[in-house]
């Protein structure tokens, strides 16, 4: 008795010690979690430069919220706006407005161009100016002169005949379809016009609190923003926003799903043991070994991944069979009998343990520091929670637990199944199983697109859609990164992707893009623009002197330029002309310089293939999906995990075969049969394969397999306390997991409902393949 | 404080004077003399022609002399075409500005003062029948381009004087208005599209 009193005092240190690490872990805010899922790809797989360009992008964006006020005329979208943004302006510590802007902005533009006016060409001018003759290019010039109105000119007549640099002001310009307007940021589509305001959230887009102070803010500013303009129409759309709406969809169903469950939970086991404190022991048990699964996998990994936390914390779930078993054992018993009791137990309940940390341990061997991640934690969790049953309860549980009414019903409901053999049940289920198998197996498909895990509002998406057609956006999800040793060589890497960019452009490949090189060409192209001007516009029989002799002036000779310097990158990085593409520029890189080319109007499977298929004929230049990334993460997981789910039946065989000998299969099959079930139910429904089934999969070989252990313990069609005890686990487990088939969130609906499928069926088939012998029939033999 | 509100009124009062007067027909006709004085120019630049403002349509301005050449401006684009070839095009659907200076325009054309107010600071002066208007732009960013317009007229505007930033000056006066007929003809119509 000192050895068990001394192992659950060992044992209390051990909790108490990481009660104090995970008290420390969570009031501090210490606790690191990963979001990026590319972070749980293996090393060498993991490409770090693009994680670290998504990073830099997510980053920056995540916070950021753009709005647009508007849909009539200007004045009522700027009266809409200002109450908008006035509405917003006692809450600066939630949110900052950017709306008000300096007029001055787009003056400051041209201003700060203006010095190397005669060195920036669009790729248009430098084919004009390279196959127009120059006697076509002055009558042009000369017509132009004779307009009353037309594009605005920067400078007098003769020192740009063309006006090469509004033109090149005005396509530089086009990129955007933002203009100021009244010191307001402003856009106009048709005949429709908005102001745009920028909206920055303080604080995490993630943090609840944030969360949960923006929203009615910004339901108040459009309710302002309609008393201002009745008929107004707002869009909004941002990381936040989505991030809001998972967090209200996620604590909708946390309060629905999860107090159902919990309500079940607990009236059964209150009903089935006419006490609470089994429930509150199982709860403390499977808490232990959460908490222990998090102290370790912090000390191991030091960032803890947001998927660890989740499915592990599922996988500890397991653990609730071992607590469920002692106390339907205890069922009956007088109180001094929990020793023994626990003893005869303790084997098959190793047993029972051993068979699901099998499939975790194979995990741990997978070359995917995710998986080996939630496989350590799942381990650790489900060992401590299984030390605490096996130490702690029998000290805990000292009060009488009789037997209910309930639970003898229950238990005795064993009884009632049927047993295979040579009989008409057996044949009816077979072919009803293999029918259901075929049919499975015969509509089965993988999908692994990351974006059938969103399940953001349609009102959202419309809106994001909306916004993004205004603003003519360009694709977040995929671009181009130019890379190169110094600033010129990327830039001049960029223009001959360009270059290539405008071939497809023709071809519709795409609708646009946009580059830093728009805007500070490399100093070679810089140099072959500015004599390109200098001869066909300025020079002695250029543009400017054939248009003159039109015009009967005499030609002032031109000043001659002084060679100018080209535009240099941070000059115009430090000017506020570049805000809007900054970001663009990821500056020092690895050991060189990089930037990143983002494409317009390139939506469609074909189109982004065709842009994919530039990238490796260009020295510098890749091609990064995200998506597709994601995706492919996905897919390695999902097989990864199949892998180990088949070799984790091998081994849970053998060891069963250890303890029961040839009656092991009894035990699996009907897990086993259970989950290509499951998989064919899902089929069947039309359900696409996806990593959230498969690992819900190996969940159900943990817990499965566990039923067929207590029950071939005891096969008896008599015995209450086996039946009761895998009833009241399954039905736990349904409560926990499988309602979350219900949850709008495709993740956790696929989970739920292959748990839901997987859980029952393996509950159900169990007592059909123990064995036929009952008590007298043993006595025979 | 009142001194302010004086000044306001005179300048709503100035406006509603200003449009009373004017005819602002759906359709007008007229014909041009434009004279362009480019900054290092000796000469002034000349030229002569016709013109139609159609509400909802935009402005044809067609030069006869020295050359035939027609610009249209509609709330979609701005076209220049000499003989049967197109010198400029310009889309609103890639560059926004275009609306603003079609609308520039024909706001001028058709004396539009209530559009003009929302670009420009407004003053002058209305007589029994004529008047006269300086326009200067509010935003900075246009005033870089253009410093000051001059309106005049009667039932119609009759001259307008622009003054750009680089120093070149237009001076355009206006002849044998008519809002007659009201309709467009079938090859107006063809015009504009």
């Amino acid at each position: 008795m000192s050895r068990t009193r001394w192992l659950a005092l060992g044992w209390l240190v051990l909790v108490l010690a990481m009660l104090g690490h995970n008290a420390w872990l969570w009031t501090g805010a210490r606790l690191q979690l990963d979001t990026d899922v590319l972070a749980m790809l293996p090393l060498d797989e993991r490409d770090a430069t693009v994680q670290h360009v998504t990073r830099q992008l997510t980053d920056s964006a995540s916070r950021r919220i753009v709005v647009l006020v508007g849909g009539g005329d200007w004045s009522g979208a700027r009266r809409a706006a200002d109450a908008y943004a006035q509405a917003l302006s006692p809450y600066d510590q939630v949110v900052s407005v950017r709306y008000r802007v300096d007029d001055a902005m787009a003056a400051q533009m041209v201003d700060f161009f203006q010095p190397w006016r005669n060195q920036l060409l669009t790729t248009q001018q430098r084919h004009m100016l390279g196959s127009q003759p120059p006697e076509q290019l002055a009558a042009r010039a000369v017509e132009a002169l004779y307009r009353p109105m037309g594009m605005p000119r920067v400078g007098v007549w003769g020192d740009d005949p063309l006006n090469l640099f509004g033109t090149w002001l005005a396509t530089r310009a086009g990129e955007s379809r933002v203009r100021v307007a009244d010191g307001r940021l402003s856009l106009v589509d048709g005949e429709r016009h908005y102001a745009l305001l920028m909206l920055d959230q303080r604080g995490s887009a993630f943090s609840m609190a944030a969360q949960e102070a923006l929203m009615p803010i910004l339901a108040h500013a459009k309710q302002q923003a309609g008393g201002a303009m009745p008929t107004v129409e707002v869009l909004a759309i941002g990381v936040p926003l989505y991030a809001a709406a998972a967090a209200a969809q996620g604590q909708h169903e946390m309060h629905t799903i999860g107090a159902g469950s919990l309500l079940g939970i607990v009236l059964l086991t209150l009903f089935a043991f006419s006490a609470i404190r089994p429930r509150l022991l199982v709860t403390l048990s499977i808490a232990v070994g959460l908490m222990a699964a998090i102290s370790v996998c912090v000390l191991l990994f030091e960032r803890l991944h947001l998927i660890t936390l989740v499915f592990g914390a599922s996988l500890v779930g397991v653990a609730e069979n071992y607590g469920t078993n002692y106390f339907s054992n205890r069922l009956g018993r007088d109180p001094s009998e929990r020793w023994h009791m626990l003893r005869e137990q303790g084997s098959v309940m190793w047993l029972a343990m051993l068979t699901t940390a099998i499939g975790y341990a194979l995990l741990a061997l997978t070359p995917f520091p995710g998986l080996r991640q939630i496989a350590v934690f799942s381990a650790v969790g489900l060992l401590a929670a299984f030390v605490t049953v096996l130490w702690w309860f029998p000290f805990l549980d000292r009060g009488t637990m009789g037997a209910t009414r309930l639970a003898l019903w229950i238990g005795s409901r064993r009884a009632l199944w049927p047993v295979l053999g040579r009989n008409r049940f057996t044949l009816v289920f077979s072919l009803l199983a293999i029918t259901l198998l075929v049919l499975g197996a015969r509509s089965i498909r993988v999908n692994d697109d990351i974006r059938l895990l969103q399940n953001a509002p349609p009102e959202l998406i419309n809106q994001q859609m909306r916004i993004g057609k205004l603003l003519q956006l360009p694709s977040p999800g995929q671009f181009y990164l130019v890379q190169g040793s110094n600033q010129e060589e990327v830039l001049t890497r960029e223009e001959a992707l360009k270059a290539q960019l405008d071939t497809l452009q023709a071809h519709g490949g795409l609708s646009g893009y946009q580059a830093i090189s728009d805007w500070v060409p490399s100093a070679r192209q810089q140099g072959a623009d500015a004599a390109m001007v200098e001869r066909v516009v300025q020079g002695a029989a250029g543009v400017r002197a054939l248009a003159m002799a039109k015009l009967g002036e005499t030609a002032k000779p031109m000043a001659v330029p002084a060679p100018i310097e080209p535009l240099r990158l941070d000059a115009w990085l430090s000017s506020t002309a570049s805000e809007p593409f900054r970001q663009q520029w990821l500056g020092r890189f690895g050991d060189g310089y990089a930037s990143i080319v983002l494409l317009r109007g390139i939506d469609g499977a074909d189109k982004l293939e065709r842009a994919a298929a530039l990238a490796p004929g260009l020295p510098g230049v890749r091609w990064v999906d995200t998506v597709a990334q994601v995706s492919d993460v996905m897919a390695r997981y999902r097989y990864r995990m199949g892998g180990v789910i088949a070799a984790s039946y091998g081994l849970v065989f053998a060891a069963l075969a250890w303890r029961f000998g040839r009656k092991a299969w009894r035990a699996l099959l009907p897990t086993a049969l259970a989950s290509c079930l499951t998989l064919s139910l899902l089929a069947v429904l039309g359900q696409p394969l996806q990593l959230f089934n498969v690992l819900a999969l190996l969940l159900i070989l943990g817990m499965g397999v566990d039923y067929g252990i207590f029950m071939l313990e005891q096969p008896d069609r008599d015995a209450v306390r086996p039946f009761l005890s895998v009833t009241l686990a399954a039905a736990s487990t349904l409560l926990a997991f499988g309602l979350l088939a219900l949850s709008a969130t495709p993740a956790l609906r696929a989970f739920g409902l292959t748990m839901l499928f997987g859980i029952g069926l393996s509950w159900l088939l169990t007592p059909l393949f123990l064995p036929a012998t009952i008590k007298p029939i043993q006595k025979v033999e | 404080m009142l001194f302010l509100l004086a000044l306001a009124s005179h300048a709503a009062d100035l406006m509603v004077d200003v449009r009373s007067r004017l005819g602002q027909p759906a359709v007008l006709r007229g014909e041009f003399e434009q004279s362009k004085q480019v900054a290092g120019f000796k000469k002034a630049l000349l030229s002569k022609g016709d013109f139609l403002v159609a509400r909802d349509r935009g402005v044809i301005w067609r030069t006869r002399e020295p050359f035939a050449s027609v610009l249209k401006l509609t709330p979609h684009e701005i076209v220049a075409t000499q003989g049967s070839e197109i010198a400029f095009r310009l889309s609103a659907n890639t560059e926004p500005s275009v609306r603003v200076i079609n609308g520039l325009m024909f706001s001028m054309l058709n004396g539009d003062i209530a559009a003009l107010a929302e670009q420009f600071k407004i003053a002058g002066t209305a007589e029994a029948k004529s008047w006269s208007l300086t326009l200067v732009p509010k935003q900075a960013a246009f005033a870089k381009i253009l410093t000051r317009i001059e309106l005049s007229g009667d039932v119609y505007v009759r001259r307008i004087a622009m003054d750009e930033a680089n120093g070149d000056r237009t001076v355009i006066q206006f002849h044998k208005q008519t809002p007659e007929p009201a309709k467009l003809s079938a090859d107006e119509v063809a015009q504009f599209d």
